[in-house]
C-alpha cells in the first residue's frame, strides 16, 4: 500500500517506464543514437577541413581507385589466416613478398588494414562512400533539427495564442494555417525553394515553414480543452497574466504532442531533403544522401550496386527508427493522437 | 441544407484569397522578377523589361505610382562606382562610417546618362538623385545641347527650380525666344535641373516626359565650380494609376483564368495544364484506387484477426514499407523489374502497359502508411459499444466486420479519401517523371528546374482551389451521410 502511495506516476514518469520496457523503442533509440553519433563526427570532420582549409576526405577523388567495390567484396578472405597467402585476393603486396615471414597477427593486421580502405566502396571518382554517407546523415540532421527549430516555435506560439484567446485570434490563425494547409505540400516546398534559390537554406525554410500547420491544429485543440480546466481558472484566479497562463501552465501540459510531432516529422523531413537534394535543388557541393542516389542511380545500370545500397539502408534505417520512436512515444504519452494524426 | 451550403460556401472564399495572397507574396514580394534566371546573364536589359512587361513584373507590388526600370539600373555605390568606373573625372569613395559609398563628379565637365534602352514615347519618369553639392553649381537636364543654357543663365540661384521650355532643335541655344507652339512640331521637351549646394545629403526628383521620340533623348549631369557626389541614382517610371500593380494585375489573370506563359517551352501554361491533366490522372486514379481497395481490405484482415501473429506481421511489414524511401522504390523498381527482369516497359507513354509499372511502384510506396491509417480506423471502431452488441447478439465475425464496423469506418474513411482527391491533379512528381509520362508533375519538375514561375504558380494555385473545394464536398459528404452532424 505504502510503496504505491509513494510511487507517484505522472504523465512522463510513466510514458518513460513504458518505453523503457518496450523492446523496439529501445532499439530505435539506439539507432538513433548511433546515427547522431554519425552526425556529429560527419560535423566535426567537415570543421576541421573547413578550417585547415583541406579538401576533406570524402571530397577526395582518386581517378586510379574509381569504382573499388566494397572491402569485403574486394578481399573476401582478408580475416582468414591461410596456408597459402598470395594466391589471388590477397590483402597486402608486401605480404606476396615474403609470404614465410609472416605471422598470424601481422597477417590479421595487414587484413584488418585492407578491410578498413575504402569499406563501402567508392563512387565513380573514387570517392569513399562511407565517409560520404557518414556526411549524408550529417545533412540530414541539420535538416531535421532546423526544420524542427523553424516549425515548433511557429506551430506552438500559434497554437496555443488560437486556443486560448479564441475570437478573432482564432479566427485568424485557423485561416491562416487553413490557408497553408490547402496548398500541395509537396509542390509547396519547392516552390519556397525554388524562390529562396538552390542551397539547404531552400529546403529549411520550405520544409519548415510548411510542417507546423499539422502541429499547430494539435496544440490548438488540446489548449482549448485545457482553457476550461481547474488549474487554468485557479491560475486566472490569482491574476497571473495569460502569457504566463498560457507558457507557464498550459504549454507543459500539452507539450507531449510536440515531441510526438517532432519524431514523426523528423524522417519526413529527412525524406523530403533526399527528395530536393535528388532533384538538385537541396545541397550544393556537399555529399548527401539525395545526391548520392543521384549519382549512384545512373551507375546503378551499370552494375556499381554498392553506392545506391548503402545509402537506401543509411536512409531505411534511420527513418524506420524514427516511425517505430514516434509510434511509442504517441502510444506512451497520448493514444488518442493516432487517428488525428493526418 | 441549402443555407449551410452557402455559408460554406462563403467560408471557403477568405482561404481562397489566403492562397492567392500567399502564392503572391512567395513569388512576387520574396521571389522577384524571375527575368535574369530564366534568361541567363547576358541578356540585354531591353529583353528582360520586356520579359517582365509581359508578366506585370514591372509595376508597384502593391500600391504605388512609380516603378523602377531597366533602362537605368539603379546605382547605390555601395561596392563599386558600377557603370560609372570607366568614366573620365568620376572617383569613387567605398562605404565608410556614416557616410554612404558614392562618386564625385569633377567640376567643369558633363556626365552623359546613357540609357539601356529607349524610354516609353511619351511616358512620365523622374530621376531620383540623392547627392551633395559643397559649392559651385551642377545641372541635371533631360536634353542635350545645354550647355549654352547653363552658362547664359549662370549659377547665382543655388536652390534647384525648373527650367522647362520647349525649344525648335535648329535653335537650341536661344532658350528665351522658343515658343511651346513649336514643340508639339518637334516632340523635344527640355528640362534642366539646378542643384542647391548644401554640405548635407539631399534628395531630389526630377520629372520628365519622354517625347514622342525617345531615341534623341540624351541626359547629362553638368558641373560647374564644385564637385558633385552622388550616392544614388535612380530612374522611375509613372505607372497610369495608383493601382496600376503586380497584385491587381495577377487578380485580374486569374479573373481571366489566364495563368501567363511558361518561359521555358513559350506555351500557355493553361494550355500546358490541359494537356498535362490527362496523362496525371491515367496514372494517380488507378494508383488512387488499387491503394484504397487494397489497403482496406488488408485493414480489414488486420482487424479480423487483431491481436494475432498475422495482425503483427502486417504492422510491421507496413512500418518497413513506410521507411523505405520513395526514391528507392522508383529505382529499383524500375532497374529491377523494368530493365534486369524485363517485365515492363521503362519509359515512355504509348500504351496501358507503360502505366503498369508506375502504378505498382504508386500502390506499394504508399501502401505501408495506408494500411496503418485504415487499421487504426477499424480497430478503433472494433472496440465500440455497438460491436459488442452485435457479437452478443451472435452476429458472425465477417457480419460484423463487413455491415457494422466497414460501414461506420465509412465516415472517416471517406474524409480521407476526399481529401486525397485533390492531390490526384498534381499527379506524381518523380513517378512522371522517371517513366516519362508528360503530365503535371513532370511539368512541375522541369518548372522548377527551370524556375519558371508561372507554372508553379499556376499547378499549386489550381491544386489549392480544388483542395478547398474537396474540404466543402468532405462536410457535405458528412452532412448527407452522418445523422449526428448537426447543420448550424
Amino acid at each position: 500500500m505504502n510503496h504505491s502511495i509513494n510511487k507517484s506516476s505522472s504523465l512522463w514518469g510513466d510514458a518513460w517506464r513504458q518505453l523503457r520496457r518496450d523492446r523496439i523503442a529501445v532499439a530505435s533509440f539506439w539507432i538513433i543514437v548511433v546515427y547522431l553519433a554519425m552526425a556529429l563526427y560527419g560535423e566535426g570532420v567537415f570543421w576541421y577541413f573547413h578550417w585547415k582549409d583541406m579538401a576533406p576526405p570524402y571530397q577526395q577523388t582518386n581517378l586510379r581507385e574509381e569504382y573499388l567495390a566494397p572491402s569485403v567484396f574486394r578481399h573476401p578472405f582478408a580475416m582468414i589466416p591461410r596456408a597459402d597467402p598470395g594466391v589471388v585476393g590477397s590483402p597486402a603486396v608486401e605480404q606476396r613478398d615474403q609470404p614465410a615471414a609472416k605471422s598470424v597477427a601481422t597477417r590479421f593486421r595487414a587484413g584488418l588494414r585492407a578491410l578498413a580502405h575504402h569499406p563501402l566502396g567508392t563512387d565513380n571518382l573514387g570517392r569513399d562512400v562511407f565517409q560520404r554517407t557518414v556526411q549524408g546523415a550529417r545533412i540530414a540532421f541539420q535538416v531535421g533539427i532546423i526544420t524542427a527549430c523553424i516549425a515548433i516555435p511557429i506551430g506552438v506560439i500559434l497554437g496555443c495564442l488560437a486556443g486560448y484567446f479564441g475570437g478573432k485570434t482564432d479566427d485568424f490563425i485557423v485561416w491562416l494555417y487553413s490557408t497553408f494547409s490547402s496548398i500541395p505540400g509537396l509542390l509547396f516546398i519547392l516552390a519556397i525553394a525554388m524562390v529562396v534559390g538552390k542551397g539547404l537554406l531552400g529546403v529549411y525554410l520550405g520544409i519548415g515553414l510548411t510542417t507546423w500547420v499539422n502541429l499547430c491544429r494539435l496544440i490548438r485543440g488540446e489548449v482549448m480543452k485545457h482553457k476550461t480546466r481547474t488549474y487554468v481558472q485557479a491560475a486566472h484566479v490569482l491574476g497571473l497574466g495569460p502569457l504566463r497562463i498560457m507558457f507557464r501552465h498550459i504549454l507543459p501540459n500539452v507539450f507531449h504532442i510536440v515531441i510526438i510531432t517532432f519524431s514523426l516529422r523528423f524522417p519526413a523531413a529527412i525524406s523530403t531533403e533526399v527528395f530536393m537534394s535528388f532533384l538538385g535543388i537541396g545541397v550544393q557541393g556537399e555529399p548527401s544522401w539525395g545526391i548520392m542516389i543521384s549519382n549512384a542511380r545512373l551507375r546503378l545500370w551499370q552494375g556499381v550496386w554498392w553506392e545506391m545500397t548503402f545509402v537506401t539502408a543509411a536512409i531505411f534505417f534511420i527513418v524506420l527508427a524514427f516511425n517505430l520512436l514516434g509510434d511509442a512515444l504517441r502510444d506512451a504519452l497520448d493514444p488518442r493522437l493516432r487517428t488525428s494524426e493526418r | 441544407m441549402f443555407r449551410y451550403i452557402t455559408r460554406r460556401i462563403f467560408q471557403m472564399i477568405p482561404t481562397v484569397f489566403g492562397v492567392i495572397v500567399i502564392t503572391f507574396i512567395l513569388f512576387n514580394i520574396v521571389g522577384g522578377s524571375p527575368a535574369a534566371m530564366t534568361l541567363g546573364k547576358n541578356i540585354s536589359p531591353k529583353a528582360l523589361e520586356e520579359f517582365d512587361e509581359q508578366r506585370g513584373f514591372n509595376k508597384p507590388l502593391l500600391l504605388g505610382r512609380w516603378s523602377a526600370t531597366r533602362a537605368y539600373e539603379d546605382a547605390t555605390f555601395a561596392r563599386n562606382a558600377g557603370s560609372w568606373r570607366q568614366v573620365e573625372g568620376v572617383t569613387y569613395t567605398a562605404p565608410q562610417r556614416r557616410e554612404p559609398g558614392h562618386i564625385t563628379l569633377a567640376p567643369g565637365k558633363d556626365y552623359a546618362l546613357p540609357l539601356a534602352f529607349k524610354l516609353k514615347p511619351q511616358a512620365t519618369y523622374q530621376w531620383v538623385l540623392e547627392y551633395r553639392l559643397r559649392s559651385g553649381a551642377a545641372s541635371f537636364t533631360t536634353v542635350d545641347n545645354c550647355q549654352a543654357v547653363l552658362t547664359n543663365r549662370g549659377y547665382t540661384n543655388l536652390l534647384w527650380r525648373p527650367f522647362e521650355r520647349t525649344v525648335p532643335t535648329s535653335q537650341p541655344d536661344d532658350v528665351t525666344g522658343a515658343k511651346p507652339s513649336l514643340a508639339a512640331v518637334v516632340g523635344f521637351e527640355r528640362q534642366i535641373r539646378f542643384l542647391t549646394t548644401n554640405s548635407a545629403w539631399q534628395t531630389v526628383k526630377i520629372p520628365f516626359t519622354a517625347g514622342a521620340d525617345p531615341a534623341t533623348f540624351k541626359m547629362t549631369v553638368h558641373t560647374e565650380g564644385g564637385a558633385l557626389e552622388i550616392c544614388t541614382l535612380k530612374l522611375r517610371r509613372q505607372n497610369a494609376n495608383w493601382f496600376d500593380t503586380q497584385f491587381v494585375f495577377y487578380l485580374s489573370q486569374i479573373a481571366r483564368f489566364d495563368f501567363g506563359k511558361s518561359n521555358f517551352t513559350n506555351q500557355r501554361v493553361s494550355q500546358m495544364l490541359k494537356d498535362g491533366i490527362g496523362p496525371s490522372l491515367c496514372l494517380t486514379v488507378p494508383i488512387f484506387l488499387v491503394e484504397l481497395v487494397v489497403a482496406i481490405s488488408i485493414a480489414l484482415l488486420c482487424a479480423f484477426l487483431r491481436n494475432t501473429f498475422v495482425d503483427r506481421l502486417i504492422v510491421v511489414i507496413a512500418v518497413v514499407l513506410m521507411s523505405v524511401n520513395y526514391l528507392v522504390w522508383i529505382i529499383f523498381g524500375q532497374y529491377v523489374l523494368g530493365y534486369r527482369w524485363g517485365w515492363f516497359p521503362l519509359w515512355g507513354f504509348e500504351s496501358w502497359t507503360f502505366l503498369l509499372l508506375p502504378v505498382l511502384i504508386g500502390v506499394v510506396s504508399g501502401l505501408g502508411e495506408n494500411v496503418r491509417f485504415y487499421r487504426t480506423i477499424m480497430l478503433d471502431e472494433m472496440y465500440r459499444d455497438y460491436v459488442r452488441t452485435a457479437f452478443a447478439k451472435g452476429v458472425s465475425r465477417p457480419g460484423v466486420l463487413f455491415k457494422h464496423v466497414l460501414k461506420n469506418g465509412m465516415i472517416p474513411i471517406s474524409t480521407n479519401v476526399v481529401i486525397a482527391i485533390p492531390f490526384l491533379y498534381t499527379g506524381s512528381l518523380l513517378l512522371e517523371s522517371f517513366f516519362g509520362i508528360p503530365g503535371l508533375g513532370n511539368m512541375g519538375i522541369n518548372a522548377v528546374n527551370y524556375s519558371d514561375v508561372d507554372v508553379i504558380r499556376a499547378i499549386v494555385l489550381i491544386g489549392s482551389i480544388l483542395y478547398v473545394v474537396a474540404n466543402l464536398m468532405t462536410d457535405l459528404c458528412y452532412a448527407l451521410f452522418d445523422p449526428r452532424v448537426r447543420l448550424g
